[in-house]
């Protein structure tokens, strides 16, 4: 809506408002003043409510309607002007405004009417409002009505007859009684057949219609007898007050509404980090007060919500709307229509669903991504082990086999200068010499690419050796003698392997402990000693050798720990995963 | 007859089988060769010899079970009454690696002893065929 468009629109609230007292008259009895000050409040607050609910929804016509009561509830004061035509107007005026509030009631949420029937019955409303009071005022002479001399003229008055004003009165009363349960039953019956968020936005509306429905037809039975003045001044001063309700049902809809927007923002703040999309559909339900939520997906065989129903975009049933979501995934919300109201409502909805979904997607595919580095790394290092096995056997079948082959060929070539050539014998036995010394050496380097002893006999065989090469006094209180996967043994070996040289290099240990222990799913490494301690734990993070041996049980999926209290000893531990 | 002088080498490396017949022939032993697990037992049985210098790594068994096959064959011949002699022959394990390197497995196998292969002579040899 424009500023001009508001400006006018407010300007013709106040000044219909400020009309009133210019025209309408203090009454004389001041019990009446409560009427006299109640009418323009119940006015003002319908025309506060309009302009407001042009600004909130302005296609809907529930702007319109609520101002559209609101002037009627004025228009009757002009029967206060000391002007025949105002009298006259002003009095035909007076049941219009019930009907209005009629049409308001019948059209709640959306501004629309739900139906033919529907629409008939608003017509009726205003016809019996306008039709009876026409009809009335051919017959009434303001005299009737305790009017004196001073009163304008009734300009539609024709024949002065209180029997014919008395009948079109009973006949008006009756037929506002049926009119008025008939638009009652209906506003019932909309809340009864509502789901979701327009279930919720019509539940006040039941209420408010229950008191105002039974106060207009105490107000159509009590006004077709002369009642005490008491009475008079409680239905018809006091209870025509209650239509004040109907700009309520404003205020309590724009509070749902805000409060929806703070729970979403609550729930989707809340809302677990991929949590699976049910979980999300409810959060967002429950957030935004529409039970009937659905978030579906497109699978093969098209859209299909959480809880598995087909649901075609395309063409929602009757009541419900369609929103997309952004993002990699083609997905919908699909809503109680009613909502169309609130569309901030439904696009902050949208937002916090699509957000959460490409967060839930984007966690996803971190995690896959971790998954699959996880495992490249691990076969990285088993492709690793894999070369230096294979590296360890090719030296071993290869230079090993030929230097031992060289070593026994320069043998026999001792043995048959021997005595003969001594100065040859001499040169041989040298070469010879030389020959094991690289095969020892070849060997030793061989080992340290691979242990051999790991392949043939596992674990048990292989710690032993370890130990048996080790200059610190090592025993041995658990290990198992079954065989593990390659990776794992390799793995535990090397923790071992290297848990012993820092032993020997640094710790000025006595003696130390080994211990492989299998539990369920995991094997536990553990190696002590009784040395100096304070390795300093963080160089698990650095480029030392532990960091490497870190990274070695990292990439089995394991876990390494260093315990090394100064003067306590040092404790390494490693818990590999074993299936 | 089976000869306390006879030696089977069993070895799928052709140079060093030359090189330790050579050597051992030298030494004053027969010797009879074998390069796989299968011609290793097959030669046994036809050769009988006293000792037999078994590699470990070999391309279809590895020593260890040609030598659990050759106990157990010797074992069947004495049931038969085929016992010319106790026991079958001395088997004595050779690699390249040394013993450290095949843990308790060299134990626990019904083999006398292991030899690395870059010490071999007929002299060691010759300790093993007569124990102190």
């Amino acid at each position: 809506m424009s500023r001009r468009s508001l400006t006018g629109l407010i300007a013709a609230a106040v000044a219909a408002t400020a009309g009133y007292f210019l025209v309408a008259r203090p009454p004389g009895i001041s019990s009446y003043l409560v009427f006299y000050l109640g009418t323009p409040a119940v006015a003002a607050a319908f025309l506060a409510a309009g302009i407001a609910a042009w600004l909130r929804w302005p296609s809907s016509r529930l702007g319109l309607l609520f101002s559209l009561v609101g002037y009627l509830t004025l228009l009757p004061a002009l029967d206060y002007l000391n002007d025949a035509a105002g009298f006259t107007i002003g009095n035909a005026a007076v049941p219009l405004a019930g009907a209005a509030l009629a049409h308001l009631g019948l059209a709640w949420p959306t501004g629309r009417l739900r139906s033919r029937f529907e629409r008939g019955v608003v017509l009726a409303e205003y016809a019996c409002a306008v039709g009876f009071s026409l009809l009335g005022m051919l017959f009434w002479d303001p005299a009737f009505s305790g009017c004196d001399a001073s009163c304008p003229a009734n300009l539609l008055l024709v024949h002065g007859s209180r029997a014919a004003w008395d009948a079109v009165n009973e006949a008006s009363a009756a037929a506002n009684v049926v009119l008025t349960v008939i638009v009652v039953i209906l506003i019932v019956r909309h809340w009864r057949s509502a789901r979701g968020w327009s279930r919720r936005a019509m539940a006040p509306l039941v209420w408010i219609a229950l008191v105002i429905g039974a106060e207009s037809l105490v107000t159509d039975v009590t006004g077709l007898y002369r009642l005490p003045p008491m009475a008079n001044l409680i239905f018809n001063g006091w209870a025509p007050l209650v239509t004040v309700l109907g700009p309520v049902l404003f205020v309590i809809s724009a509070i749902r509404a805000r409060t929806a927007r703070g729970a979403l923002g609550t729930a989707i703040v809340d809302l677990e980090p991929g949590a699976p999309p049910g979980r999300l559909r409810d959060t967002l339900a429950r957030a935004l007060g529409d039970s009937t939520l659905q978030l579906a997906f497109r699978g093969a065989d098209g859209f299909t919500d959480t809880a598995g129903l087909a649901v075609d975009p395309a063409q929602p049933d009757p009541g419900r709307a369609v929103v997309e979501l952004t993002g990699a995934q083609e997905a919908v919300l699909v809503y109680d229509a009613g909502l169309d109201l609130e569309p901030h409502l439904v696009r902050l909805t949208a937002a916090a669903a699509s957000m959460a979904l490409e967060h839930s997607r984007l966690q996803a595919e971190v995690q896959a991504q971790l998954e699959l580095v996880r495992a490249s790394r691990a076969r990285i290092v088993e492709a690793g082990d894999a070369e230096r096995r294979r590296l360890e056997r090719d030296l071993h079948d290869g230079a090993q086999q030929r230097l031992v082959t060289l070593t026994l060929a320069l043998g026999m070539a001792r043995s048959r200068v021997a005595g003969v050539d001594p100065e040859l014998e001499a040169l041989i036995e040298a070469a010879g010499k030389e020959a094991k010394e690289a095969l020892t050496e070849l060997r030793e380097l061989a080992r340290g690419i691979h242990p051999a002893v790991l392949t043939e006999t596992g674990l048990a065989g292989a710690v032993q050796a370890l130990v048996e090469r080790s200059p610190t006094v090592v025993e041995i209180t658990e290990v198992p003698r079954e065989r593990f996967p390659a990776m794992i043994e390799a793995t535990a070996y090397f923790v071992v392997s290297e848990a012993l040289a820092n032993v020997a290099k640094h710790a000025r240990a006595d003696t130390a402990q080994v211990s492989i222990r299998r539990l369920p799913g995991r094997l536990a490494v553990q190696v002590s000693d009784d040395g100096a301690g304070g390795v300093d734990g963080t160089r698990l993070a650095r480029g030392s050798g532990l960091a490497g041996l870190a990274d070695r049980v990292a990439s089995a999926g394991g876990v390494l720990r260093v315990d090394s209290p100064p003067g306590a000893g040092t404790r390494l531990e490693a818990d590999i995963p074993c299936p | 007859v089976q000869s306390a002088a006879s030696i089977l080498i069993v070895d799928d490396h052709d140079g060093f089988r030359t090189f330790a017949r050579g050597m051992l022939e030298a030494a004053g032993f027969t010797v009879a060769e074998a390069a796989t697990g299968a011609e290793a037992a097959e030669t046994a049985r036809s050769v009988r010899p006293g000792l037999v210098l078994l590699d470990i790594q070999l391309p279809d068994f590895d020593g260890f079970e040609v030598a659990r096959r050759l106990a157990a064959q010797a074992e069947e011949a004495a049931q038969a009454g085929e016992a010319a002699r106790a026991g079958g022959p001395v088997i004595v394990l050779t690699s390249t690696r040394d013993a450290s390197d095949y843990g308790g497995r060299i134990s626990s196998s019904p083999a006398a002893g292991f030899l690395p292969k870059d010490q071999l002579s007929g002299a060691a040899l010759r300790r093993f065929l007569t124990p102190p």
